[in-house]
């Protein structure tokens, strides 16, 4: 697991986690909600890291794409083999209008789909340096994923059905050339990073409607 | 336009139409057939035509030739080529069939066109992964005699325009059969990016053959369509291609009807566009560089925001592998290792490529290399009964391929497996067996296989060992000769031993310790008896390997200690201590060095070293000698009756400065000397062999700031050396009375210096001296007076005769030559004047006058005296240039002129060359030079206030002179002065410049004018005094 420098925002993010969640840990086989508030806390934590690491993976591996690819206007027209990457492109207000259980299984879908494709990019790439970064996003990713199982599980929705557990192998045929692959890898970067912000965004919201109350009840119960 | 060969050729058959049709002319009339010309295709049969002139129409036509004679209706007809030359009749008809006229044409085989049949295209062919176009055709060489030369013209178009694109030659021979044959042509853009036409005509070189021979007619051309034919093509090509770096590449971009390319960049350049068709552009890029690793893109940008792209590859072909090299370690697998040189830039499935192809056998693997490796390894299997392998190493990549070949013995190659499983064995003292395995087939070779032996602090020993190799087995070897009950390390690694090629890794480290043996001596002891002889104290050294356990004591033990035995120095010698000794002759069972260890309180602990006989000296080491400790070493001579002692010796390892300095006192102090006494040190003070002392003493008082006595640089320090160890006080003389010392003892060894010790003393005050220091003076100044009284009293007479004469002789007076001397020439002077010359005075005469003045205030007043100035009596003294520096005694004296006028009186002016050499100063100009005369320096204290002068003064310069107190050396209005209305201006100027360097009484020599200045004021005297300096204004 090399680290790098530039991701000492990301282990901040993780230590913090740990920190707020050490004192609650052995309040893990408490109530239902302090199970389900603590985890929705380590899976928002976790999104807003992978946030981070996917900034600075992104920006790597575009400039590995070389150019048009890591100019920052380049914004090609969205092909139709595309649309095979979930896209998170969905209308806010519908998005908002979902029940939590669908926003969640739609992030479960959205990920177990997205690790896939990020695997596939995993073996092609030229360079070690940039599959060993890739390949440690990827363990990252699904983390999140078992994650969302565990906020899932601990909020009593069902698991959605399709691809659960170990990945599928990535359905999409292979791309007829390069240069689709590429734009291909693009656009998967491009909707992890979408995808990331806005489950961010669900976390959070889905944090405040769990109440924390409890946990920094708790918390303070324990640590002070 | 001649060089055209088409049109030469062109040309050439008009020509030869003409010549025929004028020779087979007979008669021009209506409905003459007329151009008849013949043309063969195959040689065997011709193509005769002809025209007829009449427009009228005609009906048939006969054409007759040799015998045989036909109707037609054409203008043509085919017969048989003649063998050299034929007659035809042609008669037209009419169309009621009447004929209208005939004629014969003679036909020559000269004159007859060889025209080839046109080609025609069998396939045309498109490679378009490698932009190659693949043209077959036949060449109905059947139709000819054999071997005979055939050339081919293929053209190539591009476009909807049909642009010519190349135009290519191909020869071939003909061989009586129909050949078909194939060309490639490799296009520099990719097919897909517009139509390729391709078309091709023949020519055949009859030699035989006379008459005139042709290019056949081009054949109709075959099409590859372009991409932007087709009615749905669109794209970016080449699609993923890989080319060499330096090559030159087109892409084209292939669009939907109705788009436009906007721009097309290949990597982050834009690159201008080449228009192919209405849907196709293209960019060339010349040169193109190594691009990265995931390929340098080709975007295509279009209109609607249309976007199409691709990817190149550019690297570079792969390199020679470079140190291939082949070996086994079990003879299981060969290894081939080689480094693989360039790097290619080109990634995963355009990486480099292995393949190990052994060419004795034929076999052949394909290597699994890591990219991340520096060296690559490949593995190939070892063939049964082969022994010599011919390896080629080929290398291919996209771009190119390249290989490294590598002829090997395999027994030259070996390089065994690691040897594993070591195991240790023995139930000996002195040897053990070792064990060991090697995962390798070794039959068909020995092995010589190396074991490293170790033990405590001895040496690492290296044992040779030769063996038949086995297959997969286990290897054992003896060692002998060990050490009893020692622990040892082993480990080994082997090779081959009849081609050593190279020695396999280490095995792991086995530790074994070796059985006990009997001790094969006894203890080393020694015994010494109590002082009162009731016991005795016996020493044995531990030898840990050994049990030991006192069983008797009753063996014989003498020690005879002759009275004089003597005290030897020894000689310190690296970490030991050199001793050496007589060879004492009844010494018959050898020598017995015995020395003490002493720590600290405890008793100290004794060692031994035993020596044979016939050794005379030893180097003594003990980890435990310290430096600067005295060991005392005894010497004890074996012989049969007991132990002697024979001297004993001290030494040091090494000899340090003494830890500090005896301690001294002052046991007497004179006005002279001091008595000075010290202590002897004890021995560990010392810390090595004392050689002396060293006393050093000086003047100082015992004040803690001054530097020490030692350390400065004193030159009165002295030094005195003590090396008779014996003495113990010291007499130090001819010190000065009353005055305090300071002493300071070192004591020394060969190591060094000791820290000093140091004292105070003051000697005691010497009463004698002072009184013979008082005595002596006034003894003496009495014993003068009483002389001079004497004398005196002897020569009054001369005396006063020479000092008192009743009637003075000037002549004789040597008083008065003293004053002839300094006035010079001033022979009317008051002879008895003691004192004429003020000896700070100094008066500068006038040349007119004979008689230089002395006294220089009253010079100064009769000149003054002499000067009629014009207006009134404001500025006598102005015409003295008061120049020098006046001592404040002589102010006074000058304070008290007979005209009261201050001015010049006090005034101190320092005044250079250019103002010693001003010209005259008018009367009327003398106000103005009074003016400048105070510009100079003026004293701040003195205040030449003239009241007279008040009055004509401006008001600037009055209240210049009312300032009192300090006033600023120069005078600010004169810098004002030079204006050209001032009526002062030339002399101001002069004025002005003394402001530069004052000149001082000692260069007042350089300030005399020159002699052509008659008016110069000459000093009549030089005298020794500081003076005044008068500037006179003679002519006034």
């Amino acid at each position: 697991c090399a680290l790098r420098a530039r991701d000492s925002w990301g282990i901040f993010a993780f230590l913090c986690a740990a920190l707020c969640n050490l004192p609650a840990v052995p309040a893990l086989n408490g109530t239902e909600e302090l199970g389900a508030g603590q985890s929705i806390q380590k899976t928002y934590d976790l999104t807003r890291y992978l946030e981070h690491q996917l900034r600075t993976l992104a920006g790597t591996y575009l400039n590995y794409l070389g150019p048009p690819f890591n100019e920052p206007d380049f914004n090609p027209p969205r092909l139709a083999r595309a649309e095979q990457v979930p896209s998170a492109t969905v209308d806010l207000d519908l998005w908002r209008g979902l029940t939590d259980n669908a926003r969640l299984a739609a992030n479960y879908r959205a990920y177990s789909r997205l690790l896939c494709y990020l695997r596939g990019l995993d073996g092609q790439v030229g360079t070690v340096e940039l599959r060993h970064r890739l390949g440690h996003f990827c363990s990252s990713l699904q983390g999140l994923v078992l994650s969302i199982a565990g906020v899932m599980s601990s909020l009593g929705y069902p698991l959605p059905a399709g691809p659960a557990g170990p990945p599928a192998p990535p359905g999409a045929p292979a791309a007829p050339n390069d240069f689709l692959k590429k734009m291909d890898d693009f656009w998967l970067l491009k909707e992890l990073q979408t995808w990331l912000w806005r489950s961010a965004k669900d976390f959070n919201r889905l944090k405040k409607k769990v109440p924390p109350a409890v946990v920094t009840l708790r918390m303070e119960a324990r640590g002070f | 336009m001649w060089t055209n060969p088409n049109l030469r050729c062109l040309l050439a058959l008009a020509i030869l139409c003409l010549t025929s049709f004028v020779h087979s002319r007979e008669i021009g009339s209506q409905g003459d057939p007329q151009n008849l010309k013949c043309v063969t295709h195959n040689l065997r049969k011709m193509v005769c035509t002809w025209d007829i002139s009449s427009k009228r129409r005609h009906g048939q036509t006969e054409f007759c030739y040799t015998t045989e004679c036909f109707k037609t209706k054409e203008k043509r007809v085919e017969i048989p080529v003649p063998e050299s030359s034929t007659t035809v009749k042609i008669t037209t008809y009419s169309i009621s069939g009447t004929a209208f006229t005939t004629r014969r044409f003679e036909i020559h085989k000269k004159d007859i066109s060889f025209v080839p049949l046109t080609p025609r295209i069998l396939s045309l062919t498109p490679d378009f992964s490698t932009f190659t176009l693949t043209l077959k055709w036949s060449d109905n060489g059947s139709a000819f005699p054999y071997g005979l030369d055939a050339s081919w013209e293929i053209e190539i178009l591009r476009k909807e325009t049909m642009e010519d694109v190349t135009r290519e030659s191909y020869n071939s021979k003909l061989t009586h059969e129909d050949i078909i044959h194939s060309w490639n042509w490799k296009s520099d853009m990719p097919l897909e990016c517009t139509s390729h036409y391709v078309r091709i005509r023949h020519y055949i070189n009859i030699t035989q053959f006379d008459g005139h021979k042709d290019w056949s007619d081009w054949s109709p051309v075959e099409v590859v369509p372009g991409k932007d034919t087709e009615p749905s093509g669109s794209g970016l090509f080449p699609q993923d291609t890989v080319v060499a770096v330096g090559s030159n590449v087109t892409f084209c971009c292939v669009h939907e009807e109705g788009r436009q390319v906007q721009r097309m960049s290949y990597g982050a350049k834009d690159y201008p566009l080449i228009r192919l068709s209405s849907r196709s552009s293209a960019i060339r890029v010349l040169n193109a560089n190594a691009s990265d690793a995931s390929g340098t893109n080709i975007v295509c940008r279009m209109s609607e925001n249309g976007m199409d792209g691709t990817v190149l590859f550019v690297g570079y072909g792969p390199d020679v592998p470079e140190d291939l090299s082949c070996e086994t370690s079990n003879f299981v697998i060969i290894k081939c290792t080689w480094k693989p040189g360039r790097a290619s830039g080109l990634y995963g499935v355009r990486g480099t490529k292995y393949s190990l192809i052994e060419s004795i056998s034929g076999k052949n693997v394909s290597c699994e290399v890591n990219e991340m490796k520096k060296e690559r390894i490949c593995g190939f299997p070892v063939l049964a009964d082969q022994k010599t392998y011919s390896f080629v190493l080929g290398v291919s990549n996209p771009i190119g391929q390249t290989e490294a070949s590598l002829l090997v013995d395999l027994n030259q190659r070996v390089n065994p497996e690691t040897p594993e499983k070591l195991t240790v064995s023995g139930n000996s003292s002195t040897s053990v067996r070792l064990h060991w395995f090697i995962n390798g087939s070794f039959a068909e070779i020995r092995l010589l296989c190396q074991i490293e032996i170790s033990s405590g602090h001895s040496e690492q020993k290296l044992h040779n060992v030769s063996m038949p190799g086995g297959k997969f087995s286990t290897y054992t070897a003896q060692l002998n000769a060990l050490h009893p009950y020692t622990k040892y390390r082993f480990r080994v690694r082997c090779s081959a031993a009849d081609h050593f090629w190279r020695w396999s890794d280490w095995s792991g480290t086995e530790e074994h310790t070796t059985l006990e043996a009997p001790p094969a001596r006894g203890p080393d002891i020694w015994r010494e008896r109590s002082p009162s002889g009731k016991s005795l104290r016996i020493f044995w050294k531990v030898d840990r390997k050994l049990k030991m356990s006192v069983w008797s004591l009753m063996d014989f033990f003498v020690v005879f200690v002759a009275d004089n035995v003597k005290t030897d120095r020894a000689v310190a010698m690296g970490n030991g201590i050199y001793i050496s000794w007589n060879s004492y002759p009844n010494m018959t069972c050898g020598y017995i060095v015995k020395w003490c260890h002493s720590s600290g309180s405890e008793p100290c602990s004794v060692d031994w070293q035993k020596f044979p006989s016939n050794t005379t000296d030893a180097v003594i080491k003990s980890a435990l000698f310290r430096p600067g400790v005295r060991y005392n070493f005894s010497l004890y001579g074996c012989k049969s009756s007991g132990y002697q002692l024979l001297k004993n010796i001290t030494g040091y390892t090494k000899e340090l400065p003494p830890k500090r300095a005896p301690n001294f006192t002052v046991e007497e102090t004179s006005s002279d000397s001091i008595l000075v006494k010290w202590e002897d040190m004890p021995i560990e003070d010392c810390q090595g062999f004392l050689e002396g002392y060293r006393l050093s003493f000086a003047k100082g008082e015992k004040d803690a700031l001054k530097p020490r006595l030692l350390e400065s640089g004193n030159p009165e320090l002295k030094v005195k050396n003590i090396t008779d160890l014996t003495k113990k006080s010291l007499k130090i003389l001819d010190l000065q009375g009353k005055t305090s010392y300071q002493l300071d003892l070192q004591a020394y060894t060969a190591g060094g210096l000791s820290p000093p010790n140091s004292l105070y003393v003051v000697t005691k005050e010497d009463s004698v001296g002072l009184i013979i220091a008082i005595l002596i003076p006034v003894a003496v100044v009495v014993l003068l007076g009483v002389v001079a009284s004497i004398f005196c009293y002897r020569k009054r007479e001369w005396i006063k005769e020479t000092f008192y004469p009743e009637i003075p002789n000037p002549e004789n007076s040597k008083a008065l030559q003293f004053q002839k001397n300094i006035c010079e020439g001033n022979k009317s002077l008051k002879t008895l004047e003691m004192n004429p010359c003020t000896p700070n005075s100094v008066e500068v005469v006038e040349t007119q006058s004979a008689a230089p003045k002395i006294e220089d205030t009253e010079m100064m007043s009769s000149k003054t005296d002499t000067i009629v100035p014009e207006d009134g009596s404001d500025s006598e003294t102005e015409n003295h240039v008061v120049v020098s520096y006046c001592p404040p005694i002589i102010e006074e004296e000058i304070s008290n002129p007979p005209m009261d006028e201050p001015v010049g009186l006090s005034q101190v002016v320092y005044i250079d060359i250019q103002s010693m050499y001003q010209p005259q100063i008018k009367p009327e100009e003398e106000s103005e030079i009074d003016l400048v005369t105070t510009a100079g320096y003026k004293p701040q204290m003195q205040l030449p206030v003239s009241a007279l002068k008040i009055e004509s003064r401006s008001p600037a310069e009055e209240e210049s002179d009312k300032t009192a107190g300090y006033r600023p050396q120069a005078n600010t209005n004169a810098w004002n002065m030079d204006t050209p209305d001032s009526p002062g201006s030339v002399e101001s100027n002069n004025e002005n410049a003394s402001f530069g360097s004052p000149c001082s009484i000692n260069s007042r020599q350089f300030l005399l004018p020159p002699k052509d200045d008659e008016d110069s004021p000459k000093p009549s005297n030089t005298g020794w005094s500081f003076t005044h300096f008068f500037q006179n204004k003679p002519n006034d």
